[in-house]
């Protein structure tokens, strides 16, 4: 299934009443590769949250047909459940759990008759990055091997969207470059929406857009890549 | 009305396992409705492994909570069925009139304390009646090494022992049967101390040697440690008369001569008939005569007294336990905010509400579970232990065991604790999404 994004009038405030994040326009094509970014602070991160429909927000978010923020919380859930999946910088996994577990986290709230399916899929994905899905302790992998790993349960339920928070952050330049290459190389093969936050040039170089943000403001939508 | 017959008419095993099921069931149905669907338990694994000295701590704490209102109750059944258990021999005791308090401590538990003497008259009287099977006078103090050396006579050993002497009863004054838990053994001999515990006079009766001809088995009562001698022994080594006439010098056993009976402390009467025993205290239950007593019946005076402090201690305990499942509260509160990233992480990647419900209380009741059965196995080794510690200092047989109160007190504690453990799981729900990945 495919997802444009159509944002309008987005608007995230903080308990203070001050504008965290402020969208007028947005529209990204099924399929395509995007990069954010900005200084630090300036909203990347609540922006691809918002996206998700992680935080409270006025305006319109719309993936394909499904306006995100009508929707109640559960649905929003269920939403992401299906069609997003989320990378994190730190990459936020079960340190006791092997690197099977992890990516087929999703297995664990799947239907029944979904859950094989999903631990298939993270497994090959897992083989695919060039990891054993295994039982061992993924507490002991380097941070390379742990964001592919978190890549892998991203893609485990077939997501049609990535929302990537500075996924090479935490990475050396080889490790960030390998997991570049898997990243977008995956993204681009099954035609995935990819929304990726970061600093990283690297990264940026092989999107097909780069947004700027600062301030909270989105100030230019269309932004060639540095 | 024909519920209540209904389950009257039930088993009480029976009884005991429903009350257990519908005491556990608030936990099965929040187990159920929450997990129904869901396979969250590698979480669940994962995050009891991650805090896993925090958790201990907490299953610990819990632990010792159970464990202690688990012995109380167990201690304080095991107690009364112990000393229930050491009366039991003892159906009817006639004294001279005073406390049936105190003459039921010195007669069925031994406990020293100088009362008035029922004469030969009166013990005549009793003996002779025709209903009475057998009348053991008693006579008390003297002692070898902290043992009661007690004066009776054979009829009342046969029936302490219910006939299981180890070797025989004796036959000559200066014989001896020792208690299963007295210091002298079969074949050996020794004098008898005047008097008991720090007072008692070693040389006072330097000239009276018994030798041990047999032993009784395990009662289960303070009487094991006492050794049984005629009781004419004892009135001779006194220097009284020992109840018989010049003429029968050398007689043991009754009938006693009223003229050369130097008096007991109390009798204690046997009657096969139950209704011969009613009839018995009421005849000799005489104002400034006698005072004729079922220590059953003491006892079970004492048991209501008890029973209303038990209440007081009851009442106390369900206090503590709700200090302790306040704590427990608070406890999981401060635990589940140690995983709060990955809570939020868990909503970020879709799963639904009733998923990390369902990991929060999984974790949350895992631990109550592990605590509450180790505090069960914790209760049940302090039960043993103490029963054991009493048993030595009293020499009543305590025999504590987990008993269905103690699985109840268990079951209800862990059916509140998971109730309660519900509203951390679900704070944890309300937290925002984003400030949790932030965390």
């Amino acid at each position: 299934m495919e997802f444009p994004l159509l944002v309008r009038d987005l608007r995230v405030t903080g308990p203070s009443g001050r504008v965290l994040l402020s969208v007028g326009s947005l529209d990204i094509p099924a399929g395509s590769v995007i990069g954010v970014r900005g200084p630090s602070g300036a909203g990347k991160s609540t922006l691809l949250y918002a996206l998700g429909g992680l935080l409270p927000a006025t305006g319109s978010v719309r993936w394909g047909d499904v306006e995100l923020l009508e929707m109640p919380v559960a649905h929003r859930t269920a939403f992401r459940a299906a069609n997003i999946g989320m990378i994190f910088q730190d990459f936020l996994l079960f340190e006791e759990l092997g690197s099977a577990e992890n990516a087929g986290l999703a297995a664990m709230f799947a239907p029944r008759q979904r859950r094989a399916a999903v631990r298939e899929a993270a497994a090959d994905t897992l083989h695919h990055l060039g990891l054993t899905p295994g039982t061992r302790s993924v507490a002991s992998f380097s941070g390379g091997e742990r964001q592919r790993v978190g890549v892998a349960r991203a893609l485990a339920a077939d997501a049609a969207i990535l929302l990537a928070d500075e996924p090479t952050a935490s990475l050396h330049r080889e490790a960030a470059d390998a997991l570049i290459d898997d990243l977008v190389g995956m993204a681009r093969d099954k035609t995935r929406t990819l929304i990726a936050v970061s600093h990283d040039l690297h990264l940026l170089d092989r999107m097909d857009r780069v947004l700027w943000i600062e301030d909270g403001i989105l100030q230019d939508s269309v932004h060639d890549a540095a | 009305m024909m519920l209540r017959d209904f389950w009257d008419g039930l088993p009480v095993l029976f009884q005991d396992v429903i009350v257990l099921a519908v005491l556990l069931s608030p936990l099965l149905a929040v187990g159920i409705f929450l997990l129904r669907g869901f396979a969250p338990w590698p979480l669940v694994r994962a995050v009891i492994w991650r805090f896993r000295w925090a958790n201990a701590m907490f299953v610990g704490l819990i632990a010792i909570s159970v464990g202690m209102g688990i012995s109380l109750i167990a201690q304080e059944r095991g107690l009364r069925q112990g000393t229930a258990a050491a009366a039991d021999k003892f159906d009817l005791i006639v004294s001279a009139p005073g406390s049936e308090m105190t003459m039921m401590l010195a007669t069925v538990f031994l406990q020293p304390t100088d009362v008035p003497l029922l004469d030969g008259e009166t013990y005549a009287e009793i003996a002779g009646h025709e209903n009475v099977d057998f009348a053991a006078p008693l006579a008390f103090g003297d002692s070898y090494d902290g043992a009661p050396v007690v004066g009776t006579t054979e009829d009342f050993v046969r029936h302490l022992s219910d006939n299981r002497i180890d070797g025989r009863i004796w036959t000559a004054t200066f014989e001896a049967v020792a208690g299963a838990a007295a210091s002298v053994g079969l074949g050996e001999s020794f004098t008898p101390a005047h008097g008991m515990g720090d007072e008692a006079d070693d040389d006072a009766h330097g000239s009276a040697v018994y030798q041990v001809v047999g032993r009784l088995p395990r009662t289960g009562t303070p009487w094991d440690r006492a050794i049984l001698v005629p009781v004419e022994a004892v009135w001779r080594v006194h220097g009284l008369a020992d109840g018989h006439a010049p003429e029968n010098a050398g007689q043991i056993g009754p009938p006693f001569d009223p003229d050369y009976f130097p008096g007991t402390p109390s009798v204690i009467l046997r009657s096969e008939a139950l209704w011969a025993n009613y009839a018995l205290r009421s005849e000799f239950t005489r104002a400034n005569e006698t005072m004729a007593f079922f220590p059953g019946t003491v006892l079970a005076n004492l048991y209501r007294v008890m029973g209303d402090i038990r209440q007081v201690m009851s009442i106390m305990s369900i206090v503590t336990q709700i200090l302790v499942a306040a704590s427990v509260l608070l406890g999981l509160f401060i635990l589940t905010r140690l995983f709060r990233r990955q809570v939020a992480m868990l909503s970020a990647l879709g799963a639904p509400a009733r998923f990390v419900l369902a990991v929060v209380w999984s974790y949350a009741a895992g631990l109550l579970v592990a605590g509450t059965i180790a505090g069960i196995a914790l209760g049940v080794g302090a039960t043993v232990a103490i029963s054991r510690v009493v048993t030595a200092r009293t020499d009543i047989l305590v025999e504590a065991t987990l008993g269905w109160s103690e699985i109840h007190l268990a079951a209800a504690f862990l059916a509140i604790t998971s109730l309660l453990s519900l509203l951390p799981a679900l704070a944890s729900l309300r937290q925002p999404v984003v400030e949790g990945l932030r965390a």
